[in-house]
């Protein structure tokens, strides 16, 4: 005799089934005991006991939060400062042009090395990638640090002298590489 | 598992605005049915808990678009079980399926004290992610077979094929 195979089953419990497995389903002791198992498996799954996460994974969340949030606001600060060292740099030389050579040159050494280091770090940047929580708490840190020299550059280029502006640059670069240094270590951890 | 509670509308709107203890908040609601959801269509606890992280990591950077249609839990879990199954895909070479739909073969006969909860564990990753999105989570078959890039006859055939593999799995315990 032939009886209802899982797919026949599965199909009753959706009621999908063909008129042929309806019918036997009917007259099948042996069938509808099958189809009673399945039931219970079914009801049994459903019961198990919810599973917990061993460890706590919000504080790996958070810092990964801070370092999106602070990425936001340091390529906006990076953006903003920019645009206002180019319009130092062009005062500059447009009233001291023989006097400034000097600093103009490390400041564009600076802001050079600051962008290479930034295209660096894109190899490094991919978003998604889960960190430990505390390499994402290392990251943000110098990720913070960024931002607020960035917050510096942009609001008070136009009145620091000189130096101090070279100074904040070069600043800003050993941050930058120290960033580079932390992303560069977790990635050949994970073998990326 | 069901989830059945609701999370108030303004903890939804606080963690949209940014607020972190909201949006911690929702975490702490939802880290057990989702860890819970992962955990069972995945092998490795250490996947699952990946996959706990970076379903609410989404959630965190999508929160905005959730437009409070259907329950929040149905957004969130349609996020973490697209996750999981993307992680089964990746793994996809690593899957014995087809050692362990073979009666008789090494390790199949894992003892007379076997409950269902244990033969659950030993169906692949694709069946037991089919056997509880369908019959936990109530997902239909067009459903699973959209997210997991499958057809729905797959999707039908996984999951008859996995009970039948569960029913063998506990005779063979209850007569061992």
């Amino acid at each position: 005799m032939m009886h209802c195979t899982m797919e026949d089953l599965g199909a009753l419990r959706a009621g999908e089934a063909s008129v042929w497995a309806r019918r036997h389903i009917t007259t099948c002791a042996q069938c509808q005991a099958e189809l009673e198992a399945l039931y219970q498996r079914v009801a049994q799954l459903k019961a198990l006991p919810a599973l917990r996460p061993p460890r706590d994974r919000w504080p790996a969340i958070h810092a990964a939060l801070r370092v999106e949030r602070s990425r936001r606001r340091r390529t906006w600060g990076t953006w903003t400062g920019s645009l206002a060292l180019a319009a130092t740099i062009t005062a500059v030389l447009l009233v001291q042009p023989g006097q400034q050579g000097t600093l103009y040159a490390e400041l564009s050494q600076a802001k050079q090395q600051s962008a290479t280091l930034e295209d660096s770090l894109q190899q490094y940047d991919i978003d998604g990638r889960v960190l430990s929580g505390h390499a994402a708490a290392v990251v943000a840190e110098l990720e913070d640090r960024i931002s607020i020299l960035d917050g510096t550059l942009a609001q008070q280029q136009q009145s620091v002298q000189d130096a101090e502006l070279v100074k904040l640059w070069q600043e800003r670069v050993g941050l930058m590489r120290e960033l580079v240094n932390a992303r560069a270590t977790r990635a050949r951890y994970v073998g990326l | 598992m069901t989830v059945a509670f609701a999370v108030p509308d303004v903890l939804v709107a606080r963690a949209q605005a940014g607020d972190e203890a909201a949006l911690e908040a929702l975490f702490r609601a939802f880290e057990t049915p989702v860890y819970n959801l992962v955990r069972r269509m995945l092998r490795r606890p250490e996947d699952a808990e990946d996959v706990l992280q970076e379903t609410f990591l989404e959630v965190v950077r999508n929160i905005k678009q959730y437009r409070g249609e259907g329950h929040l839990w149905g957004w969130i879990r349609r996020i973490a079980s697209t996750k999981a199954l993307m992680r089964i895909r990746r793994d996809q070479v690593r899957e014995t399926e087809s050692l362990d739909d073979e009666p008789g073969k090494p390790g199949m006969h894992i003892g007379a004290n076997l409950d269902l909860e244990r033969a659950f564990e030993h169906l692949s990753d694709t069946s037991r992610a089919v056997v509880w999105l369908h019959d936990v989570e109530g997902y239909t078959h067009e459903e699973i077979a959209e997210q997991m890039g499958k057809s729905v006859s797959f999707s039908k055939s996984q999951l008859a094929r996995a009970h039948a593999r569960l029913r063998r799995m506990l005779d063979e315990g209850a007569h061992a």
